[in-house]
Order: C-alpha cells, then structure tokens, then sequence
C-alpha cells in the first residue's frame, strides 16, 4: 500500500520538517492508530491500482499490433481476445482497488471523526471562551472531509497518476521518443494552463463561497429582525442591499465560467494538438518506413490513455492543499489540552450527603479577562442548606456556580468541600456528585424525556417524578405527545418557562449532594414559581440532605433560602439571614426599598418581605 | 413528470435571458460537429495519405483539423459561457424573488419556521440549483449531443461495424442504469446520514455545559458513534456502487476495441468474414478509438452529473414549496393617510392556527396621545395582544378600530409607516449605524437622525462609531443598553403617530437605566402609545394601567388606583413580579 498511503505519510514528514505546526507526533500517532490496522486491505488496493494501470497501457500496444496484424491479413483473433480480457479485467481490478482503498479510508474517517468528537466533549470550558464554536463545528464538519479526500482520493490518484505518466511515458518513449517529445510539448503547455486555471478557479471558488455567506448573512439578519423590516415598512430597503450582495455573487460567478469555460478545456485542446502532430510528423515517419502504421495506431491510443490521469492531476494538487491545510485545523483542536485527572488520591469526600462548603480567599479571572470576576475572602455553606445568591446582572453569580461545580477550574486553595480542597477531588467524582442548572437552558432536540434523563434507557418513574417536581406536569399534557414530544432545535416547541423546567427536571432527575441552580426561575410565573421553591425545600433541610444553592433576583426566591450571599461586581458584600441582610444598607435592601416604595403608596405595606 | 412540471416553473426566471440560450442551442451541434470532424479527418490522414504513402493533400487535412480542434474549443467555450450567463441570472433572480416573498411571509409563519431551515432555502438550496445547472444541465446538453452524434459519424464511417456496436450496448446500459439507480439511493442515505451526524456534532458543541456537567459525554459519543457508522456504511456502499460505475465504463471501452478488431477479422470463426472483411482499416480503428472516447466520457461522467441534477431538483422543489407559501400583499387595502391615534378594541379574539383562544374578548379605548402600559403574569396574552395591534398578526375576531377605521381593512403597509412596534428582542442589522436608524427610509434626512439620536441619548453611540461606523454580527459590538438606545433612535427617527413596545427586560446598570428611562419618555411624549411593561418607572408614568390575565383585562386604572384597588396589580407588585427586578 506504500504509495497510497505516503500520500498522508509524507505530509507527516513535512510537517516535521517545517515546525511550524504541532510536530509530527500526533501524526504519527494516528497513522498507527488508524492507517496501519488497515495495511491489508490498502496494499492489495495498491497491487490491483498498479495492476490496472499496466493493463490499461498494454492495451494500446495490443491494438497496434492488431493493425499491423489487419494490415498484413494475418488473423487477429488472438489480439481481440486479448484486449477483450485485459478489458474484463480491468473492470474486476480497477473496481477492486478503489473499493479497497476507498472503504478503509471511509473507516478512518469515521474513526478519526469519533476521536475528534470525544475530544470535543472533554475540552474545558476555557478552550471555549476562546473558539468560537459555529468554527470549530464547521471544521467538524468541512475539515474532516477534506482530510478522507485527501487521505483517499488523493493517495489512490497520486499512485494512479504517477503509475499511469510513467507507465505510458515509458510505452511511448519505447515506440519512439522524438514523437514523444513532440507530442508531449503542447500537452506540457495545456498543463501549465489548466494548472494556473485551477487555481484561478479555487481563489474564486473561495471568494464566491464568502459572498454566499454574506448573502447567508444577511437573510439570517433580515429573518431575525423581521419584525422591524416589516413594522417599519422598510422592506424595499433591504431588497436593495440583498441586490446588491445578489449581484456580486453573479460577477464572480460569471468569472468562475470563463476559467472553467476557457482555461480548464485547454488539456483537451492541447491533446487534441498532440494528436495532429502525431499524424504528421508520425506519418512521416510511417513514410519513410522507421515506424509501422499499427506503432502509430498504439501512440495515438496510449496519448488517449494519458489524457485523464493528467487532468486529475491538477486537481489533486489542490487536494493535497486543502487536506494538508484542513488536517492543521483539525490538529490545532486535538491537541488542544483536556483537564487531566490531578492524581488526587483523595478520596471524594463523602457521597450522599449534601457537603459543607467553604471559599476562602477565591480570586478568579476569566481566561483572557482583564478584571478579576469573583473576589471572596470568606464565606460559608453549610451542609445541608439552602442558601440564596442575591447580585445583578454580572456580579459573579454564575461564576461562583460554575467555579463550584468545576465547569471553569478554581485556584488551588480557594474552594473547601467538608474540609477538602475542591481541586484535589477527581473532577468525575465531583461531577457525580453535583447538578449544576445553567441560567440559559439549554435542550437537545430530542424527547422531553431524553432531555431529562439524558440517557436512551430512562427510568420512567423517576422522568415522572422529576417533571412533577419541576411543576411540567400540567404542561406536559398541553404538548402533543406529552414526554415524548420532541422539543426541537434548542427547544423551539416549548416556552422559555417550560424550558427552564425542563432542565430543572434534568437536574432533579439527576439529582445529587449539591444542587446549585443559576437563576432557573426567572421566566416562570409566581405561583409556579411558588411550588418550585417548596420543592427544592422539600430537598434540602439539614445534614443528610443535599446542599441547594440558588442563585436569583427575586427576593420572592431569595426570602425563603435560609441563608443569603449578596454579591456586587464580582465582591461578596454581605451575607447572613435574609431578615439580618435586608436591614442592612446594601444592594439587596435597595431593591427591596426601591419594591417598598413602589408600593408604599399602594396603602398597607406588610412588610411580608422583611419577615 | 413532476420534474418537468417543477423545470417549466424556472421558465419565468429564464425568460428574460432567452438569446442567451438561443445561441447555446446553435452553438451544441456545432461544438459536437467540430469535435466529431476531428477522428474523421485523423481516419482520412492515416488511410488515404499514411497508409497509401501518397503525402500530398496532407497539409490541408492537417490545416482542417486544427481548425476543428482550436475551433471546438472556441465554440465549446462560448456554449459554456453562453449558458452560465443565463443560467446564473435566472439563479440571481429566483433567489433574488425568493428573498422577497421571504420579507412578505407574515410574522405568524415566521414565528413558526425555524430561521435555519428558511435560510436554508435561499442559500444552499438556490445553490445546489446553480450547481446543478451550471455543471449538470449545461454539460448533459452536449454530452447528449456528443453521443448521439458520435454514434451518427461512426455510423457513417461504417454501419456494419457500429450496428455490432450498438447491439454490445444494450446489456452495458442496462447495468449502467442499474448502478445508477442503486447509487441513487444509496447516495441519499449518504447524506442524510452527513447531515445527521454534522447537526447532532454541532448540537452537542452547543451544549458542552449540558454534557460536561451531567456526564453525558458516553452516551452522546454512543450516540455520534451510530451515526458515525450509519455514515460510514452507506459511504462505503456508495463506494462499491461507484467504483464498479466507474470501472465498468473503463473496461467496457476496451472491450468494445476488442469487438471492432474481431468483427473487423470476420467475427466468430470468420463466419463473418464476408461482411467486414478488408473493411477495418488501420484509420478506421484509430476514427474508432476517437469516436469511442468522445463515447464513454460523457457516459463515465453521466452519472455524477445526473446526481448533481437530482440533487439540484430536490432543490428546486423546497424552494417553490416555499414560493407557494401565500403571502398577503401588504399593500393591499383601504390607503392610510394621516393618523391621529384613537384605538378603539371591541370584543378582539385571537387564537393561534389549531390553538385554543390567547386573547378571550378584550375591550379597551385608547385615545390619541395616551400611554397605556400592558402588565400581566407570563402568558397573560400581553404579548400577543401587541402583536395584534401592531399588524405583525391578522386574524382577529372581533373588532380593532384605528380612528374609527376597521384595522384588518387597511392596507397593512401604509398602517406600519404610521403605528410602529418595537419588540422586546433588540433587533440590529449588520450594517451602517445610519441604516439601522433610518432602515433606508430616504424621507430621513441625516438632520433627522441627528435630532433622534441626541433626543433618545444615544448619541454617544454615534460619536463612538460615527454614521457611517458599521455594527458587526447585528451589534454584537454594543453593549444591551447601547442597543436599546439605537433601536429607540430609529424609533424616534420614524415618527410613528402610535407606538407599541414590548420593554426589553435584559438588566442594565443604573446609569444606562437612567438614560434609557429619560430615553422613553421622550420617544412617548405626543404619541398614543401602548407599551408592555417592565419597568416600574414606565408603569407610574402611564395614563393608564391595564392588567390582563388569561387573555382579558382584569383591572385597569392608574398605578394609585389599582394598588388601592388592592386586586391583582396590587397583588402582582407585591409578590414583586410585575416587573423584573429594578
């Protein structure tokens, strides 16, 4: 298989050479862990590709000899059958090789697309801040491909092209070199051309491919704020700029047809040019008695042959571009650091109870972050609680929430959990023990009951228990399908209340030692929000139970938490009871002053929120 | 069938680019002739001047053939050129007309598609179609052509030998066509396949939190691996069928040299010999050989384009799926002229396509000039009610009065320049600050954004960005509050005599808050104006409160009046949900 796979190993080896990348040793890793195991299938690829290509040059040869044979009114039965069973074979042998080195290229691909998903799932939180991720799904997507048509079509063609211009170059130079000179420079020089079209052609392919997504751009633009363009009455517009995007799509396209129609037939006209200097020159020849008819007959037959591998070969060296530049891409990402275990030994500290926990001097800065986000000297949580986070938009709830539950990595030292460092406990043990309900829910487009099992093996009664407790029942049976309705692309069927829910239930479903939930009740109404909270009462309540943190702006929510950290531009400014902390001048007793006086001229003010 | 149906409908689009196509249709036969003259006169060359060793005459063969050969490809090039000019203008017009029916869909139709499978639509699938044209149908043409010429010229080279030919060929298609239909298939599933795995992938990205913090990384990797390998195998069986295409066509063309040479002797045990005998010349063989190339590439390539072309029709189908969808004229209608702003809602009713009723009978008088504020639990139907007001949805029962004129009756259009909603989503385009103030309305002069901007405070935006700055991924640049300020500009700018807002609810910081609180009150003052509430400034400044609950109207009255009313306003400020948090 050796040549069609160097294809790729050489790649490896430039890479090398030029340092600039990653080095060669992924490279060399996944050549081992994909290409090799399937050594068998793509050498006999190679034997038969070789094979094919032998025959199909034989055959011009035995035409010759056919014409010679016809000339002199020798019998040709013998030639016909001959290329009659070169022929068959060919059909057989070439069909072999592709299939054997096409399927096993399909395999690595699908191999190399599980690697690269599984590395995706594991990357942390910090890679993703920093890519977007419309970019790397689309490298997912393009990048992966081009790397197989690289890896695939490009090994099977490199081989076939250089075996087939070697091949023939030899039979030609064997009949007669000076015809093959003579032959070969007009081809050489459409070469040149279709190979500068080519490229001429990509550079526009490319550009006409960022005009389409300026034109993707804007309907996505238009389609999202639809209803201004039609509230406004302004839609002529906005047709006048999707024209004028329209149009520069159209010029390029057109220059795209002149290469394509001008440049890229050049081969065809250069052989065809071949051809008649052949006939002349060769009839010549014929003439003066140095070459028969049926070597003539041959040559015409083998410039035929040389045709086609020629014209792949243009293509296959922007192939080997785009793969080679794909495959960069796609190692930028697979060599991107996953968080490691630490090693810690540590047992994690006990499950199933809630844990007791401590922050202790937490100073954290987003990756990249000028400003530290979160700055906690101290504070507690104790076990078993449940204890609200009161702050605005932007005053580090969500952060402290995610440091708790490891979605971003906290310093060491920082963060106790029953008197262990949380960053010494292995990351998966902590993970089993802690349910984190992000603030923008987030659903697959799957079943309601996959979205909260999260398993293709639900235990039913627990998906039942879990809606009750998120208060989905009653809408549930409003849906058509009630928990197996699918909810659609982020959960398009479902109203953001119902989606929160949703993913409350997949935490409740879950379930854990700490529940820490980041603001999920904003889009419900008060009276569900209401049995929420008895819920999650109901949850916690004191050692055994688990911990529950929630953070909210709804001093409705944050009235019930026994305990209250009150956070304000990434500092924790106060914390205590809520009826301790709202007697006290800060952010919390603002916004319930600021309540009290709206209502305060309403008439009696209980002061229900102070109790 | 349907598919010619579906080709006749494109005609529209192509009309106006006739000559274009009128000169392609000359050029076909002439490109084929020209490339067909070429074997011949190779034939003539090797017969009549190689074989005999007469030379003369040879140059002006020589002379004619390579004219034939730089003449096909000046011609062949113009066919191409010719065609892709029409056929990309026809792609620009049907994508152009397509953008336009997609800015006349009504909001009730929007809200329902998803905005990808709509963008979908006017890019990849107008896409596929220019593909399809471009190196389908503009190819398949000739090729056609090609064949059938070729087997005309062979015919007329030597009948014999192309009649025993063309007797080869039947079983040869027969299994070409099979592989064909069967790629087809498979073919399908190949990408059905890819695009399962490449949505379920970019899902899974989206959703990393979800799958890091629940664990979920196993059964999302069993998951892709399904896919992955449903992929992989219906790839692989592509494969088989394309390779055996391919290696067909490859073989079969030598097989068919081995035919002529043994016709040419005199078939099976020279049973035939009195047929051909002497009659496969050394030139007729290499005519042979040419022919039989221009023969089997197109036939090798037939099936790739002909997928292109499937492809390209599916296609084609989604796109005048959508182009059926009916749209209302908006300018169909009485004509609106000078509004004053008097909304009168008698009994309105609304329910959603196969829904129950949202909006259950509400009445409500607003006279010009007043600020009503909309306040109500989540799904209270304050929303909607907007959007009925605002024309972004038709259908109501009952009766909307806009001075004194039936709302459903006016020429939608002209009723959007005088009574303007602002949703609560800030809505920006990727464009000049200037547009996305004026929306390239030209009766806005500079004058008038300038006036609009200083007067909703946001100024500030244009002194950072200047008018002509351009706001990147629909002013992801700016921050909420800066965004809030911009679209209230535009607003302010368009003048509308009624005013219907949904409040953004997004929290800013208390400066910001301030601004855009004085912000509102200059964009209310001397317009009727219904707002969705979410703030309690705006609440208190209203004329007039109206509580809804399960699409009616509970309580209406001023913010004093209902809180000493003590109902359901007083109930909702106290369990502090009537707006978000300050």
């Amino acid at each position: 298989m050796a040549e069609a796979v160097s294809e790729g190993a050489e790649i490896t080896v430039e890479k090398d050479r030029s340092g600039s990348g990653p080095g060669g040793l992924p490279l060399r890793g996944l050549f081992r862990t994909h290409v090799w195991p399937h050594r068998a299938s793509l050498a006999a690829g190679a034997v038969f590709l070789a094979l094919t290509n032998w025959l199909t040059v034989s055959i011009p040869g035995e035409i010759g000899r056919s014409v010679d044979a016809l000339q002199r009114g020798l019998p040709v039965g013998g030639h016909a059958l001959a290329i009659a069973l070169m022929g068959a074979a060919i059909i057989v042998i070439r069909a072999l090789s592709r299939i054997l080195i096409f399927n096993p290229v399909r395999d690595m691909e699908y191999r190399f697309r599980q690697d690269f998903f599984a590395h995706l799932l594991r990357l942390p939180m910090a890679f993703w801040v920093t890519h977007r991720r419309g970019d790397i799904v689309s490298r997912a997507a393009n990048d992966i491909g081009w790397v197989r048509v690289m890896v695939g079509y490009g090994g099977l063609q490199a081989l076939n092209v250089s075996l087939a211009l070697g091949l023939t170059g030899w039979k030609m130079v064997a009949l007669s070199p000076r015809l093959t000179l003579l032959s070969v420079a007009p081809i050489a020089v459409g070469m040149a051309v279709v190979q500068w079209g080519i490229r001429r052609f990509i550079a526009l392919f490319r550009r006409n491919q960022e005009q389409l997504g300026e034109i993707s751009d804007h309907v996505l633009g238009s389609l999202q704020g639809m209803a201004t363009i039609q509230g406004f009455a302004a839609e002529d517009a906005f047709t006048d700029r999707f024209r004028a995007r329209n149009l520069d799509w159209l010029r390029t396209g057109m220059r795209m047809a002149l290469v394509r129609s001008l440049a890229m037939p050049v081969l065809a006209l250069s052989g065809g040019l071949a051809v008649g200097v052949l006939v002349a020159v060769g009839g010549a020849m014929v003439h003066a008695g140095t070459l028969s008819v049926g070597e003539l007959t041959a040559f015409v037959a083998l410039l035929m042959v040389l045709l086609p591998p020629l014209r792949s070969l243009g293509w296959l060296v922007s192939v080997a571009q785009r793969g080679r530049a794909a495959l960069e891409r796609l190692l930028e990402i697979l060599q991107a650091p996953v968080p490691e275990e630490s090693g810690a030994t540590a047992a994690a500290a006990t499950p199933g109870s809630g844990p007791g926990i401590m922050v202790k001097g937490l100073e954290f800065t987003y990756p990249g972050g000028a400003a530290p986000a979160l700055e906690i000297s101290g504070a507690v949580i104790p076990a078993g609680s449940m204890v609200g986070i009161f702050g605005r938009t932007g005053a580090g709830k969500s952060t402290l929430l995610r440091l708790l539950a490891r979605l971003e990595e906290p310093p060491p030292g920082c963060l106790f959990v029953d008197g262990q460092d949380l960053v010494e406990i292995p990351l998966e043990a902590w993970r089993r023990r802690v349910v984190l309900v992000p603030q923008r829910p987030f659903l697959f487009s799957e079943t309601v009951t996959f979205n909260v099992a999260l398993t293709e093996e639900p235990d039913m009664e627990r998906v039942r228990w879990a809606v009750g407790a998120a208060v989905l029942e009653d809408d549930l049976r409003a849906l058509p399908e009630g928990l197996d309705t699918l909810v659609g692309e982020r959960g398009v069927m479902l109203s953001g209340g119902q989606r929160q829910r949703v993913a409350l239930a997949r935490g409740l479903y879950r379930g854990g030692d700490l529940l820490l939930l980041d603001d999920v009740l904003s889009a419900v109404d008060h009276a569900t929000e209401t049995r929420l909270v008895e819920t999650l009462e109901g949850l916690s309540g004191g050692p055994g139970h688990p911990t529950v943190v929630i953070a909210s702006h709804r001093l409705s929510v944050l009235q019930r938490t026994g305990h209250v950290l009150v956070l304000d531009r990434g500092l924790l400014v106060d914390s205590g009871p809520f009826a301790e902390v709202v007697a006290r001048p800060g952010p919390l007793r603002d916004v319930w002053l600021a309540r009290r006086a709206g209502m305060a001229d309403g008439g009696p003010v209980t002061g229900e929120a102070a109790s | 069938m349907r598919d010619l149906k579906l080709l006749g409908r494109l005609l529209p689009f192509l009309r106006k680019d006739a000559w274009a196509f009128a000169v392609a249709l000359v050029l076909t036969p002439t490109a084929a002739g020209l490339s067909l003259l070429q074997p011949w006169l190779v034939k003539r060359a090797i017969d009549g001047h190689i074989v005999t060793g007469s030379m003369e005459g040879m140059g002006r063969l020589m002379v004619l053939y390579l004219g034939a050969v730089v003449g096909a490809w000046i011609v062949e090039a113009g066919y191409g050129l010719t065609l892709a000019w029409g056929g990309q203008r026809g792609i620009v017009r049907l994508r152009q007309a397509l953008y336009e029916h997609l800015l006349r869909l009504p909001q009730s139709v929007l809200d329902r598609q998803p905005a990808g499978r709509l963008l979908t639509r006017i890019t990849s699938d107008v896409d596929a179609l220019g593909e399809a044209f471009s190196s389908g149908v503009v190819m398949i043409l000739l090729d056609l052509l090609m064949i059938a010429g070729t087997v005309v010229a062979m015919a007329l080279l030597d009948w014999r030998l192309t009649l025993f030919l063309l007797l080869l060929a039947p079983p040869f298609l027969a299994v070409l066509e099979l592989l064909r239909r069967r790629l087809r298939t498979v073919f399908m599933a190949v990408r059905s396949a890819l695009s399962a795995i490449n949505s379920f992938l970019a899902e899974r990205v989206d959703g990393v939190e979800v799958v890091q913090l629940y664990a979920h990384e196993e059964v999302a990797q069993r998951q892709f691996a399904r896919l992955g390998r449903r992929f992989r195998d219906a790839a692989t069986r592509s494969n088989v069928h394309d390779a055996l295409t391919y290696a067909l066509v490859d073989g079969a063309s030598a097989m068919a040299v081995a035919a002529m040479v043994w016709f040419g002797s005199g078939g099976p045990g020279g049973l035939l010999g009195p047929l051909f005998h002497g009659s496969v010349s050394a030139g007729l063989l290499v005519a042979f050989i040419g022919y039989l190339d221009r023969l089997f590439r197109p036939l090798r390539e037939l099936s790739g384009k002909v997928a292109v072309i499937q492809r390209g029709m599916a296609s084609l189908a989604k796109v005048f799926e959508l182009l059926d969808e009916p749209v209302p004229d908006p300018e169909r209608g009485a004509p609106v002229e000078e509004v004053r702003g008097h909304l009168v809602l008698r009994d309105v009713r609304f329910a959603y396509p196969e829904g129950t009723d949202v909006i259950r009978g509400v009445d409500l008088e607003v006279r010009p000039g007043e600020l009503v504020a909309l306040v109500g639990a989540t799904g209270s139907g304050k929303t909607t009610l907007t959007r009925l007001l605002d024309t972004s949805y038709g259908g109501y029962r009952g009766s909307i009065l806009l001075d004194g004129r039936e709302l459903a009756s006016l020429a939608p259009r002209q009723v959007r320049r005088k009574v303007a909603g602002v949703r609560q989503d800030i809505q920006l385009f990727s464009d000049t600050l200037r547009f996305n103030v004026d929306l390239g309305n030209p009766a806005i002069t500079l004058e008038r954004c300038e006036a609009a901007a200083r007067a909703v405070h946001a100024d500030l935006v244009v002194e950072r960005l200047g008018w002509e700055g351009v706001l990147r991924e629909r002013g992801a640049g700016l921050s909420v509050g800066e965004g809030q300020l911009v679209t209230f500009a535009r607003a302010m700018a368009h003048d509308p005599r009624v005013l219907i807002l949904d409040e953004a609810t997004a929290s800013v910081d208390p400066v910001t808050e301030r601004l855009i609180q004085e912000a509102l009150g200059r964009l209310f003052e001397g317009r009727t104006v219904i707002v969705v509430a979410h703030r309690l400034s705006t609440v208190r400044n209203a004329d007039r409160i109206v509580v809804m609950e399960a699409g009616r109207i509970v309580e209406q009255g001023t913010h004093h009046e209902l809180m000493e009313a003590g109902g359901r306003y007083a109930a909702l400020v106290r369990a502090g949900e009537a707006f978000l948090a300050a």
